[in-house]
């Protein structure tokens, strides 16, 4: 079983949204079998098909934070106030904030989850990615990469 | 009744795309009823133009996360409509396989997690994740195993890799195809007849609301018509697909920055209810009885009856798949390669029943493979005028209701319809507690 659980979101044709999915992509490339990687495009409530029975999951996605474009911000889901943004009129406003609270609601929520959260310069439709997501792109494949390291350091102490 | 009534459901999302309930009524005259649409100028055309055909299907896959296979499947049939590819009875199975995947996970969807909650007046899901855990379980247990039908038959259950203008890059081993079948029987089944139950305990909160219109979808001589078929009208029959123009006529209004659309009435109205009301013969026996049990009949002039029908189609979905796998393995399961040479370069029409209605795709294509022109209609833009007749109907039908009573009913009946009103990003906001 791998080790680690990295799920991306986004949509690859909008803009610095398609970071998610990218990262995936790159991590692919690199990957032995202590990862597993999940794609889940921008159908956020897939996760919940990924969340259960899993010990360690990072999630990688564009968050709205207030920062500046091209920050990467680790956090767990307590240490933030994620904002739930369901349009009531359709599906289409069930993103990651309504997925996260639904598993933590089904008590499906893994022991150790963090979010990887980068800020947008741009999330226009059928933009590329900004020369500040690509900067953001190692940053992130770095963390994913010191979170490994972290459950391989603990899975040693339990050892 | 003279009155005066004025309703704004505004959504002030940051995702793009909108809806808002526009209703305005003074001495009793209704001036307003209508669902004004604030939605980003096509990008469509622009998005497609000078790719190739290897990249046309891809490309409108990620339009949207929900809609995802439909919009490849068709620009899939349209390519291949345009460049003259002949494909392959496997490859038109495993599609129909895909397409009951995509129904099955949207139509459960809807009916537990938009229209459940309308019909408990409990206002969102979440509320349920209390109340009744084991029916929000069950319905992410059928949300999941749609996507592995997804999974296994087009690599990747959101975004589909394997499906290719010709055919698909890799064929599903057996072994995989007989796991879900099992699946679809131990769990998948079960789950739809308790579905059904779940929804006949709710039927009785569904609105008495009936307004007779245009019932458009695909029809097809053999099958319910999912994947393929002719344009069927309710009003004046079969229409070729070629010809799909004549029947969207779309046309601008100035409340939606989505255009309507009409074709023998001043509106029409597609999806699953639509699907019903034309071929609800062809379904399966077993579809059938559940619609019988749920009170749904034909015809059915009552848009909330939408939902109903969505979970009569996942009954058929799942027991039609398993006769599609059974099919594909009595046939034995060949290493076909996608035929990708093209026979001719030009213009091709394609169009599928996808969850939410039909979806037209219109390519054209230079003598290199690559696209000069491109439209796409989409079932929501088709029901938008639908939407509105039937809000005219209805506000003075129960103007004697409390102004939250008619805006529930008004966001009710929007729902019902399940609408697609922006393909768009779901970017979390997030607040640091400091």
């Amino acid at each position: 079983m791998a080790m680690l659980t990295v799920i991306g979101i986004g949509n690859r044709l909008r803009g610095d949204d398609a970071l998610g999915p990218l990262v995936i992509d790159e991590l692919k490339l690199m990957n032995g079998s202590d990862l597993e990687l999940v794609d889940v495009g921008s159908d956020a409530l897939s996760i919940l098909e990924h969340l259960s029975d899993k010990k360690k999951v990072v999630i990688i996605d564009a968050c709205k934070m207030g920062r500046e474009p091209g920050s990467v911000v680790s956090f767990s889901p307590e240490e933030a106030d994620v904002v739930l943004d369901h349009d009531p009129l359709s599906l289409h406003g069930l993103g990651l904030a309504e997925a996260l609270r639904m598993a933590g609601s089904l008590q499906m929520l893994p022991e150790d989850l963090k979010i990887i959260g980068i800020e947008p310069e741009s999330i226009q439709f059928n933009s590329q990615l900004s020369r500040t997501a690509q900067q953001a792109m190692k940053m992130i494949i770095e963390e994913v990469h010191r979170e490994l390291q972290n459950s391989k350091r603990n899975l040693k102490i339990l050892l | 009744m003279s009155r005066d009534l004025n309703i704004k459901v505004h959504h002030l999302t940051r995702v793009e795309g909108h809806g808002n309930i526009v209703v305005n009524m003074k001495d009793g005259i209704l001036e307003t009823a209508h669902l004004s649409i604030v939605e980003p100028p096509r990008f469509f055309e622009a998005m497609m133009k000078g790719r190739s055909f290897h990249e046309a299907a891809i490309i409108t896959s990620r339009i949207c996360g929900i809609c995802s296979l439909g919009h490849q499947l068709t620009s899939l049939v349209t390519t291949e409509a345009a460049l003259g590819l002949e494909i392959s009875e496997q490859t038109v199975l495993l599609r129909k396989l895909l397409v009951h995947g995509a129904t099955l996970q949207s139509n459960i969807l809807h009916a537990y997690f938009l229209a459940a909650p309308d019909f408990l007046k409990v206002g969102s899901v979440f509320p349920l994740i209390a109340t009744h855990p084991d029916v929000v379980l069950r319905a992410l247990r059928m949300k999941r195993l749609a996507n592995d039908i997804g999974d296994i038959v087009s690599g990747r259950a959101v975004h589909p890799i394997t499906p290719v203008p010709g055919g698909f890059t890799r064929i599903p081993e057996k072994a995989e195809l007989l796991e879900i079948k099992r699946r679809l029987l131990e769990e998948g089944l079960p789950d739809g007849l308790e579905t059904i139950e779940t929804m006949k305990a709710l039927a009785g909160a569904i609105p008495q609301f009936e307004r007779e219109t245009e019932y458009i979808s695909l029809k097809h001589k053999d099958e319910y018509a999912l994947y393929e078929g002719d344009i069927f009208s309710s009003d004046t029959g079969l229409i070729p697909v070629e010809n799909y123009l004549d029947v969207t006529n779309e046309f601008v209004v100035n409340h939606s920055t989505s255009k309507h659309a009409k074709y023998n009435r001043n509106s029409y109205l597609v999806g699953a209810l639509a699907r019903w009301n034309n071929n609800h013969s062809q379904l399966i026996e077993e579809a059938q009885a559940a619609a019988e049990a749920m009170g749904l009949k034909p015809m059915c002039f009552n848009p909330y009856m939408n939902t109903i029908a969505q979970v009569v189609e996942a009954v058929h979905c799942i027991l039609d798949s398993v006769r599609i796998i059974d099919k594909l393995i009595e046939n034995g399961l060949k290493n076909e390669k996608p035929n990708q040479t093209p026979t001719r370069y030009g213009r091709g029409i394609g169009s599928n029943e996808v969850p939410r209605g039909i979806l037209f795709h219109d390519y054209t294509y230079d003598n290199k493979g690559n696209i000069i022109k491109a439209n796409c209609i989409i079932p929501t833009g088709q029901n938008l005028a639908n939407i509105d007749d039937d809000m005219q109907k209805l506000v003075p039908e129960i103007i004697t209701k409390s102004k939250e009573e008619i805006t529930l009913d008004l966001e009710m009946l929007v729902r019902a319809y399940d609408p697609c009103i922006s393909c768009s990003v779901h970017m979390l906001e997030v607040d640091f507690i400091e």
